[in-house]
């Protein structure tokens, strides 16, 4: 299989607001595959199309290599937007309920509620949770089979810095097994620490899709100082590879080609006889790429 | 199919409006009748004072009749349970989670419509077992089962209101305004119509709007009985009665499936 799920061409309005404009991209097998953007973006909405609580207006969606579309959602676990349980129930009834409709993973309720830390609520009902073991829940009903491929769309939503942090443990462990995982968020941080993969949308746009250190990569700055920074800025600009300088608080930003190594940038300096007092290479954090993305 | 149902079964045996309503009616169905049979309540009059008119109805003759023309008031409770529970999938957004992990919309919907069918069935036969239990006692065995065909239109009447009940949740998707206008329209509405529908026209066409077509099947037992005694011509037949309501079930499935089909959920 070379895709776990292929989205071509994907449009949907509501009314005048286009909500997804022409979207394509694949999800490579073994990938934490983020798909970032900001409030508004279309994330759910994309999620809601290929989970078919959502009519796209055009364009198609594979799931798994073609399976068809009901059986691809038993196949794997899926959490969109809200926790959505009857309110009621215990979580071990609604998770009864989630098994039967997926008609796999009733005798894992005790491992998926372990898992999430609710097997001593397990009795409880829905209706009596906080909002944080609500959204628990919902991850151990996407656990429910033992899915090779899971959907979250902003799971973290509600949880705690503990329980964030445990939620992304468990994404990180789930995708060391070999799963696959596609998250929405409009945490970057979240994103950055766990995706394999990104793609970013901006009001219905896709701004760009591939692999996370890809999509950084080239983007790297390198920060650079002197005593004298005047004579420095006109050395540095002329350096074959650099492609722009930009002078900010006493130092200077650096964009380069990728081949460019911060040992290269210093031997150029003392071959022009400038010292530097000050040389630093700069991942560019997801955080500043989105946002120079989503403003443009 | 079978499966289905038994997730509807799932998500409702431990809901306790479930009870409560379906309570209400097995409960008040035979309280009622008992009442009438024993001349506790009686027409024109209360206490000692009234003319109990109608203890004679629950021989096996007039008992089929007489207690479908009181489930026809009592299925209420049911057509409401019906839009609780459809209702309340949206508001709990469990009708998406159902599609999320795997149904497909149209398994959505026949669950739905299993569920109506199966109420539809469990209310015939517990109308059966009432009605053998007040017919034995006013009447010899021997009669049974007497004037059966009211049990069948039962059915078709209960089928009828829950289907609608059905259709009005998945039009109006809150509990609130769906059981509101589901009165409304019961009770208002379509008597507005059929008044002035019948009043226009010669032939009484306002008879078959959707739940009076049904209604016409189970009519108050006194006023069958008179008519067989005047011997005044129906111009629609029983027959006719049944067929449009199992059209109009066909006009409920028929919007309701389009409904969910087509649009975002």
């Amino acid at each position: 299989m070379e895709t776990v799920l292929s989205i071509n061409s994907v449009s949907k309005s509501y009314g005048p607001i286009q909500a997804l404009k022409n979207v394509t991209f694949d999800v490579p097998p073994g990938s934490v595959f983020g798909i970032l953007g900001p409030n508004g973006s279309g994330k759910t909405t994309l999620l809601g199309i290929i989970l078919d609580v959502l009519k796209a207006d055009e364009g198609s969606y594979q799931w798994l290599g073609g399976m068809p579309h009901d059986a691809a959602r038993r196949s794997i676990g899926s959490l969109l937007e809200t926790p959505n349980f009857y309110h009621y129930m215990s979580a071990w009834d609604n998770l009864q309920v989630a098994a039967a409709i997926k008609q796999r993973g009733k005798d894992d309720r005790e491992v998926v509620l372990e898992k999430t830390g609710l097997w001593q609520r397990k009795d409880s009902k829905f209706k009596t949770y906080s909002l944080g073991m609500k959204q628990r829940l919902a991850i151990a009903s996407t656990l429910l089979g033992n899915p090779d491929v899971l959907v979250f769309d902003e799971p973290t939503n509600g949880l705690d810095p503990a329980g964030i942090a445990e939620i992304r443990d468990l994404i990180m462990q789930l995708n060391r097994e070999g799963k696959t995982i596609i998250m929405a968020s409009h945490l970057l941080d979240e994103v950055e620490k766990v995706c394999t993969h990104v793609a970013i949308l901006k009001r219905g746009d896709l701004l760009l899709s591939g692999k996370v250190d890809e999509v950084l990569v080239s983007e790297d700055q390198v920060e650079i100082s002197a005593p004298d920074i005047a004579k420095l800025l006109a050395t540095i600009s002329v350096m074959p590879g650099v492609h722009s300088v930009k002078q900010q608080n006493g130092s200077l930003q650096l964009n380069c080609d990728t081949h460019i190594s911060t040992t290269q940038i210093n031997e150029y300096c003392i071959q022009n006889g400038i010292t530097l007092s000050h040389l630093v290479l700069k991942k560019k954090s997801l955080e500043t790429k989105f946002i120079e993305l989503t403003n443009k | 199919m079978n499966n289905l149902l038994n997730i509807e079964w799932l998500k409702v045996r431990k809901y306790p409006t479930f009870w409560i309503m379906a309570g209400m009616f097995a409960v008040l169905l035979p309280l009622w009748n008992y009442s009438i049979n024993n001349g506790f309540m009686k027409m024109g009059g209360n206490g000692k004072n009234g003319i109990n008119i109608l203890d004679q109805a629950y021989a096996f003759d007039n008992v089929w009749q007489n207690l479908g023309w009181w489930s026809s008031i009592f299925v209420v409770f049911i057509s409401v349970l019906v839009i609780i529970i459809t209702t309340n999938e949206y508001t709990f957004k469990t009708n998406r989670q159902n599609v999320i992990d795997g149904w497909t919309r149209l398994q959505v919907l026949h669950a739905k419509w299993l569920m109506v069918l199966t109420l539809a069935i469990g209310t015939t036969i517990y109308v059966f077992i009432t009605g053998i239990a007040f017919g034995a006692a006013n009447d010899s065995m021997a009669n049974f089962p007497g004037n059966i065909s009211g049990l069948f239109y039962i059915f078709i009447l209960s089928l009828n209101y829950y289907g609608f009940a059905l259709l009005i949740a998945y039009l109006f998707k809150r509990s609130g305004i769906a059981i509101g206008i589901f009165f409304l329209y019961n009770m208002i509405i379509e008597s507005l119509v059929r008044g002035f529908v019948n009043w226009r026209f010669d032939f009484p066409a306002g008879n078959l709007m959707p739940l009076q077509t049904s209604d016409e099947l189970l009519p108050f037992p006194l006023i069958d009985i008179a008519k067989t005694l005047v011997q005044t011509e129906e111009q629609i037949t029983d027959t006719a009665y049944v067929i449009v309501s199992l059209a109009w079930v066909a006009v409920y499935y028929i919007v309701s499936r389009f409904r969910l089909l087509k649009s975002d959920w």
